[in-house]
């Protein structure tokens, strides 16, 4: 019998025994991979490699001890117990104060002695590899907090500690201690020592693995974007962008690359800001409705097509109407904490605050005509009250207000009932006969229209700052007031109030302007059409979001940049993209 | 233990720490299984009661006592005889009476309608004020000023209410303006889901005696139906076709709206037009309608209506005695 052989036999007949007192006996095969089976029940992975190890030292370095080591040798593992404390101290450094504690840790020093002589540090290596096959707990006590924690949980297991494998372990550790020797470099020993150390706080490393592997997938685009879109999670599916594409260019007006260029970027940011949020995205292309034409209602598709978008997407709650010149500048935002999670903040109901209409709220039931006699009003309290119910959950449509009254260029329906009835009687045609002339902005005039005449409208309407949804950049309704310089005084959810410094800035509620420095949501070019350069907007407030948005990496690199070509660099920056952007859009 | 058989001195002293520790922490994680379950329906307990009962506060189904189930609506004209007035409301309040319903008889005038709109528009402020005023009350019935309750036995819930009842009586899948219009009654609704009960008369939709579900559709129909640009809009028999209007263009007016036979709510005295006297008032209908009596500068309601009121007092003084 080859020494490989008989070691091999040895450990099997070990592991036999060992595993009486965890599990019901098994027949053992023999082979290596059973063997190796065996062991990782008890050790883990480790225990396969440390065995592996011995045997390949055992077949390829003649070795002196081809029998058992002799009892004295060993220093006393015939009686154990025996055996002073004092010797294994002087002996094994390291292996814990000398608290030998069970009869296991005898060998260990043997092999110390044996190979390497004591107080030698690799040999105390060699002594720690030894628990390979055997039972960690021994030595690892009062290592620190991990090792304590770990010999607790371990010591839980209780095959290690009862009576009837002790002996057979003993046998076991001279076995394969024989094959083991200092001989061997320090760095051949590496990753064994490794896998030890990986084998020994198992549980520590494996945590970290799993928490490790975690972030990876988190910040892998899937797995983030699955739990933002889920509707009990992240909650995404819950909204759907519409874009609104070719809006009012019909056959008559040619698109141009600027019109092209425009729409890319316009679809391409809406895109992005989709795929990172888990919303839906629907674009739809308003040429080609021509269905009303004859109707006087040609821009009358945005009902349809919001009744399109929620019979597409039944999920979905919040239905945000987007025109194709807009830009959305703070990506990392999302709808929910922007708005939706605080909605009885973010919007107002009482028209008073913001009124550029004028329109009497609350609606009394009369028309309002003081000279005429008093009449009954007939409403009820909820319709008569400012506020509504005050519930955010009643608010069914948030619209921003421009100078100039409602903005539809970017609001919000909610999938409701209510929302079914004012798509319905948004449009009628007995209105639009008589109003067509007077109405230029087609739905948004109707629908300020029917707010203000329709009570039963008014507690589901919340209203929202125009910087918090829609920010207008200068030119656009008047003039770029700006902010004071020490910032508003208040935030855009409330009235800008009575304060002096406020009422004439972008402050409040009334604030329209895009602000750089409070960071605006979305900008919209609203009427960029007329007279101003849409395409050279678009390509600034792309630049800006850029410049705004830019991570950590990039930064670096475009300092590193401005510092090698200051020169260049500062044409290009200081442009900040204005002037190139009319270049590249012909 | 393993240090048994192995006589060291501090043998004693260590393992205690071990062993209570993992004795305890083996109880308690047997005493946490054993108490899981317990926990666990514990919590979802709970949480079915929050929702119970969150449920229960925010539906709007709760009714104070003393509700009435139907409030009767009708508008009176000041200008109307003063007798005339006491007979119409003492109709009413007689059949309210015998069902515990109530009553609600507003002025035409009382309503700021724009100028040069017909009185006959304040029916819809009028309906909307009764609404807040018994706002727990489910159903509103208005009946015009022109017509008398000539059946009191029945209560409206019997009558036509009833779900069942209204899907029974419910005319499905015809013009909803006759003789052809193209929109058509809804061929499958339930009755839970009606909310507004009207008959047709030769003409058209007969708005002399309906019935309206209070709640937000009442308040989005009635207030759409009041909107001052289809009373400037001169509609010919002003909130008649202004309502036949919007419940051919609005869907979500139709889908709320049952048709039911015209003498189940409104039988005319007279028959408007050729018609075959589908809706002719008989003895034992529920309504009478004088229908037209007050725009016809011919005819006189008061008049034409003095037989049928005695024979409303016969019935009524007949009851009485049994």
């Amino acid at each position: 019998m080859s020494r490989a052989s008989d070691a091999t036999a040895n450990a099997l007949s070990n592991n036999h025994i060992h595993h009486r007192d965890t599990s019901p006996p098994r027949t053992v095969s023999g082979s290596a991979v059973e063997r190796g089976y065996i062991e990782e029940e008890r050790e883990g992975g480790g225990a396969r490699n440390g065995y592996g190890y011995s045997r390949g030292r055992l077949t390829t370095e003649p070795m002196s001890l081809d029998h058992s080591p002799s009892p004295r040798q060993a220093g006393g593992w015939e009686s154990p117990g025996l055996n002073s404390p004092f010797d294994q101290d002087h002996t094994v450094a390291g292996i814990g104060n000398g608290r030998a504690r069970s009869p296991a840790i005898q060998p260990r020093k043997g092999y110390g002695e044996l190979n390497g002589g004591a107080g030698v540090t690799w040999a105390n290596a060699k002594a720690n590899s030894a628990r390979v096959n055997g039972y960690p707990s021994h030595s690892s006590q009062n290592q620190g907090f991990f090792g304590r924690h770990y010999r607790k949980m371990s010591q839980s297991l209780p095959a290690y500690f009862s009576h009837g494998g002790q002996e057979d372990r003993f046998a076991e550790k001279e076995k394969l201690g024989r094959g083991r020797s200092s001989g061997g470099g320090s760095w051949g020993d590496l990753p064994r020592r490794l896998g030890l150390l990986v084998s020994r706080r198992r549980k520590w490393v494996a945590l970290v693995v799993m928490v490790v592997m975690a972030l990876m997938l988190w910040y892998r685009e899937p797995l983030r974007y699955a739990y933002r879109r889920t509707s009990w999670l992240g909650g995404g599916s819950k909204f759907v962008v519409i874009l609104a594409a070719n809006q009012g260019g019909g056959v008559m007006e040619w698109k141009g690359p600027r019109e092209w260029a425009i729409e890319r970027d316009s679809v391409k940011n809406k895109k992005k800001y989709v795929a990172n949020w888990g919303y839906e995205l629907e674009i739809v292309d308003m040429s080609t409705k021509k269905r009303y034409a004859h109707e006087w209602r040609e821009s009358w598709e945005k009902v349809d097509v919001i009744r399109n978008a929620m019979k597409k997407y039944p999920g979905a709650e919040w239905f945000w109407w987007l025109d194709l010149n807009t830009f959305i500048m703070e990506p990392h935002t999302s709808l929910q904490s922007h708005i939706f999670n605080d909605l009885a903040t973010t919007t107002y109901r009482d028209i008073n605050i913001h009124n550029p209409l004028h329109i009497q709220h609350p609606p009394n039931g009369t028309s309002g005509d003081p000279n005429a006699p008093q009449y009954a009003n007939y409403l009820d309290p909820i319709s008569l009250s400012a506020t509504g119910d005050n519930k955010p959950e009643s608010i069914n449509l948030v619209v921003p207000q421009d100078c100039g009254g409602f903005n539809l260029g970017s609001f919000f329906v909610r999938r409701s009932v209510w929302t079914d009835r004012l798509l319905d009687a948004w449009w009628d045609p007995v209105f639009y006969e008589q109003k067509h002339m007077e109405w230029e902005h087609k739905e948004q005039d109707a629908l300020e229209y029917v707010y203000t005449n329709q009570p039963w409208i008014r507690p589901h309407v919340g209203f929202i700052s125009q910087r918090l949804v829609n920010a207008f950049p200068n030119g656009a309704c008047g003039d770029d007031l700006g902010t004071p310089d020490q910032g508003c005084r208040f935030p855009l959810t409330t009235p800008a109030g009575h304060l002096e410094e406020n009422v004439r800035r972008e402050c409040g509620v009334q604030g329209i302007h895009y602000q750089e420095k409070e960071r605006d949501f979305l900008v919209n070019m609203a009427g960029c059409e007329w007279g101003r350069d849409c395409w050279g907007e678009m390509y600034a407030f792309r630049q800006l979001s850029y410049k705004l948005n830019r991570g950590w990496w990039e930064r670096q690199k475009d300092a590193f940049t401005q510092w090698r070509k200051p020169k260049e660099d500062g044409k290009t920056e200081g442009g900040n993209g204005g002037g190139e952007g009319e270049g590249e859009g012909r | 233990m393993p240090g048994m058989q192995f006589p060291y001195p501090r043998k004693s002293s260590t393992p205690s720490p071990y062993t209570s520790a993992r004795a305890s922490s083996y109880t308690r994680r047997r005493t946490l299984k054993a108490l899981a379950p317990y926990i666990l329906g514990g919590v979802s307990l709970l949480w079915l009661l929050i929702w119970l009962f969150s449920g229960s506060s925010t539906s709007s189904t709760y009714r104070p006592p003393g509700t009435p189930e139907v409030v009767i609506v009708t508008t009176i004209d000041p200008k109307l005889s003063e007798s005339y007035k006491k007979n119409i409301k003492e109709n009413r309040q007689d059949y309210a009476s015998r069902h515990g319903y109530a009553t609600f008889f507003p002025n035409t005038t009382d309503y700021d309608l724009m100028p040069n709109s017909p009185e006959s528009w304040s029916t819809i402020p009028a309906l909307r004020h009764a609404m807040t005023k018994w706002p727990h009350t489910p159903w509103l019935f208005y009946l015009t000023g022109t017509a008398l309750i000539m059946n009191p036995a029945q209560s409206l819930q019997d009558m036509v209410l009833e779900p069942r009842k209204l899907e029974s009586l419910m005319i499905t899948d015809k013009p909803v303006v006759p003789p052809d219009s193209v929109i058509k009654t809804f061929s499958h609704l339930r009755g839970e889901r009606v909310d507004f009960v009207l008959t047709q008369d030769r003409e058209g939709l007969a708005g002399g005696s309906l019935l309206i579900r209070t709640g937000d559709w009442a308040k989005f129909f009635l207030d759409a139906w009041y909107d001052p640009l289809y009373r400037s809009y001169n509609f010919q028999k002003a909130e008649g076709h202004a309502l036949e209007h919007i419940v051919q263009w609005h869907g979500t007016i139709l889908a709320k709206l049952a048709l039911v036979p015209q003498r189940i709510l409104n039988s005319y005295t007279r028959d408007t037009g050729s018609g075959n006297g589908d809706g002719l008032y008989q003895e034992g209908d529920f309504v009478a309608n004088f229908h037209g009596c007050h725009r016809d500068q011919s005819r006189n309601c008061e008049e034409e209506m003095g037989p049928l009121m005695t024979r409303w007092r016969e019935l009524r003084d007949q009851e009485r005695r049994k």
